[in-house]
């Protein structure tokens, strides 16, 4: 009888929606795992056989280098950045994060460009100076080159997660340090490294994920990884069925990189249970260190962002004719126009489920949100294929459907823009959550309690109060999904149907065909997009 | 009997033992109870027990005819006709003062909400503030808008939880005198949790004691404190200084 009242009670609208919604999160993944256990055929046997050592092998060199530069150039610009006043300490602050506004297969093909035979660098020491270079010196199409740009242009994540945590939860520590008379690297290395242990590893996390995830890059410069492998089995074998138990143990890989994670992080919190928040002055720096602190800064946001946007932008001066082209726009129309889409639905989807978990106790609320970040962890390739393998099976299941409508074609979903839409919304689902439910965390329940004490609804409370409370909110989730559906690559390479483009994929296909600044004018539509996002949410929103 | 709570039981989900035990009690229509114990004693608990922000594990909750919760019914807070003010006042800082007390007003017509505002502002003394925003208030006026929002509504049961605890030592005498006179005015019963024995001995007509979610002592002020200060000795739970300490 308690049970009855008990699911009477929480038998909503809300909680209808949010066990469909996650249901369609977890149905791609789930089809990967049942297929993942089916037998296996020739393909399979061969690929295991010759080529899985070697996926592993140039994996987990890539993730573990480009996690410990990351870790190593991202504390140390946080730390410096947060601890000392130094010349354009206050741009640094937010310009650090700009290399994030470029995605690293665009980095990819600028450096090549930058550096090949026909490059700037080689062309000018040739006409001006007469010398010719070793070309291996400057070729980047390597594991080192890879390890390179994926560093360069990932290690904001690590950046601004440990620079958030030094500046406003390190500052008793740090102030004790200094009254103690520890040197600057010792408070680094003693202090401020084992303190933010959490945040790094969470930075580092977010890292090894996007590296995981990529594609561009490493099938660019012809390194074999997972998501080269899923490609290429799919596309050039045509063998769904080994993408899906390649997919199957790239999951595996993943699921244990979260594992090491939660444990690497024990039972440490991102902050200290203190509600003081004293943020932490930055020494003036004197003399030579503020020109060591200030040039160290500027190396780096150089080549993360500078070098890379000027070659883009000098290539884009030879080719800027395309952007009164029909064909570009449409690009940008259909960019738009799926993010939108896609976006829209995220935020309705975040708000559903975060206010269900917000309001209620028990298995399903605490369960929900975990599911909801799920497919942020799990790379597009994989993504894909499951959301391929799941709308595959429903296009079967529906033929007879089809049929008495008297439509032609025998799959349609799964060669509709429905199904990339349906892709983004689960990879970038956690994006929009993770904004909401922050906005939710900093109202509490007391407005919607007081609300619904005043004689509304759940539903009605949400929509007078809660929604108009968390508004900031929401928009930041919309407009965080919005870009990393702009940027993204590997899903939409994918999923498109025949014939469609977006920004992201043109670019890569005019540097795939050495078409390389036909690449620029959409790569710098893409950076320019994410760039104003980004000095918007660090800049503009910091300040209020 | 206007107000009966049988056999009330509670227990948080993570939470190994009963936040509230057996908590019985009764209530006349028009009566001031406090709910007087120490932080962790389970007093806010009741109050959202009979407010339905939570769900008893076991017993009965009547507000009039009206049962609230039992093991078989639930009603939901929005339709229990019960006002609370909450301790931090929770009024909605992008409404103004007077559509803060409207909000609670919807089936009303646009006349009678216009009337009822202009009603509950007279009764807090702040019919000139109707047009401010809650931020642009002082403590004390925001607990005064709170009381007038959770009043206008006419409810049938007024819940406070720990009404006081925002407001500094002096303001708090006063105000809490005002609210005595303002509750008695509107003859509604009212129920508020608080941890300061001088704020129950001013307003209540009733106290509950509470220690660890089970009723240790019902009474008077006078049975329960006495008049004197020496309340150390008597007393189960500390005074107030102590229990600041």
């Amino acid at each position: 009888m308690k049970w009855f009242r008990s699911l009477k009670t929480t038998m909503n609208l809300w909680t209808v929606f949010s066990v469909i919604f996650v249901l369609l999160v977890l149905l791609p993944n789930l089809s990967i795992i049942v297929q993942f256990f089916a037998e296996p055929n020739e393909n399979w046997l061969h690929i295991r056989e010759y080529m899985l050592q070697n996926y592993i092998q140039n994996t987990l060199i890539l993730v573990f280098f480009v996690g410990i530069l990351t870790l190593f150039i991202g504390t140390s610009l946080a730390w410096i950045i947060s601890a000392y006043d130094f010349p354009m300490r206050r741009f640094f602050q937010w310009g650090m994060i700009l290399p994030l506004a470029i995605p690293p297969y665009i980095g990819a093909y600028t450096y090549h460009g930058i550096l090949n035979y026909t490059g700037v660098i080689q062309t000018s020491l040739r006409n001006q100076f007469d010398v010719t270079v070793n070309q291996q010196y400057f070729n980047i199409m390597n594991m080192p080159g890879a390890i390179f740009i994926l560093t360069i242009f990932l290690f904001p994540y690590v950046y601004t997660i440990t620079k958030a945590f030094l500046a406003r939860q390190s500052t008793a520590l740090v102030e004790n340090a200094r009254i103690l008379g520890s040197s600057s690297w010792r408070i680094y290395f003693r202090v401020v490294l084992p303190i933010s242990r959490a945040a790094i590893i969470a930075g580092v996390s977010l890292v090894i994920l996007e590296v995981l995830n990529d594609y561009g890059v490493v099938s660019y410069y012809g390194i074999q990884t997972f998501t080269t492998a899923i490609f290429q089995t799919w596309f050039g074998m045509g063998d769904l069925q080994s993408a899906v138990k390649l997919s199957g143990t790239l999951m595996v890989i993943v699921l244990g990189i979260l594992v090491v994670e939660r444990i690497a992080r024990g039972r440490r919190q991102f902050s200290f249970t203190t509600t003081k928040v004293k943020l932490l002055q930055p020494v003036k720096l004197e003399g030579r260190k503020k020109w060591y602190a200030f040039s160290f800064c500027m190396f780096i946001f150089s080549i993360g962002f500078i070098i890379p946007v000027i070659q883009l932008i000098y290539w884009a001066t030879m080719t800027y004719e395309q952007l009164f082209s029909h064909d570009f726009w449409q690009l940008i129309w259909n960019s738009v126009s799926v993010a939108f889409t896609a976006s829209t639905i995220i935020v309705i989807m975040a708000v559903v489920i975060s206010n269900f978990a917000r309001l209620n106790r028990g298995m399903l609320a605490k369960t929900f949100p975990k599911i909801t970040i799920l497919g942020y962890s799990i790379p597009g390739a994989v993504i894909a294929v499951g959301v391929v393998t799941l709308f595959t099976a429903l296009d079967r299941q529906l033929f007879g459907f089809y049929e008495w409508l008297g439509l032609e074609p025998t799959l349609l979903i799964s060669t509709s823009l429905f199904m990339l839409v349906f892709a983004y919304v689960i990879r970038y689902l956690a994006v929009g959550y993770n904004s909401i439910e922050s906005g939710f965390d900093r109202i509490g329940t007391n407005f919607t309690e007081a609300s619904r004490m005043l004689g509304m609804s759940v539903t009605k409370s949400f929509f007078k109060v809660d929604m108009k409370l968390i508004r900031g909110a929401i928009f930041g989730g919309f407009i965080l999904a919005f870009i990393d559906i702009m940027k993204e690559l590997p899903l939409t390479l994918i999923l498109r149907p025949f014939n469609f483009d977006t920004l992201a994929t043109k670019a890569y296909q005019y540097a795939v065909d050495e078409m390389i600044q036909q690449a620029a004018i959409p790569s710098i539509f893409i950076i320019l997009v994410s760039g104003i996002a980004i000095y918007v949410f660090h800049h503009v929103l910091e300040k209020e | 009997m206007f107000v009966h709570i049988r056999n009330l039981a509670f227990k948080y989900p993570n939470s190994k033992d009963n936040t509230i035990n057996d908590f019985n009690l009764t209530i006349d229509q028009g009566e001031i109870i406090s709910i007087l114990g120490e932080s962790g004693s389970g007093k806010s608990t009741i109050l959202r027990l009979i407010a339905g922000l939570e769900m008893p594990t076991n017993g009965n909750i009547m507000v009039g005819d009206h049962c609230m919760c039992s093991n078989s019914t639930f009603t939901q807070p929005e339709k229990r006709g019960v006002g609370m003010v909450f301790q931090d006042y929770a009024l909605f800082p992008h409404m103004t003062v007077e559509d803060n007390i409207k909000f609670g007003l919807q089936k009303w017509s646009r006349k009678d909400k216009k009337n009822r505002v202009g009603e509950v502002l007279e009764l807090v003394n702040l019919e000139d503030y109707r047009k401010r925003y809650p931020f642009e208030l002082s403590g004390g006026q925001q607990q005064r808008i709170a009381l007038a929002r959770a009043l206008a509504p006419k409810p049938k049961l007024l819940l406070f939880d720990e009404p006081f605890s925002n407001l500094d030592a002096d303001l708090q005498i006063r105000i809490r005198e005002e609210l005595r006179r303002i509750i008695k005015s509107t003859g509604v019963t009212s129920i508020f949790v608080t941890h300061d024995q001088d704020d129950s001995q001013a307003l209540a007509d009733r106290i509950v004691v509470l220690r660890e979610g089970e009723v240790a002592q019902v009474g008077t002020a006078q049975e329960i404190l006495g008049t004197d200060c020496n309340f150390a000795d008597r007393m189960p739970v500390k005074p107030r200084v102590l229990s600041r300490v």
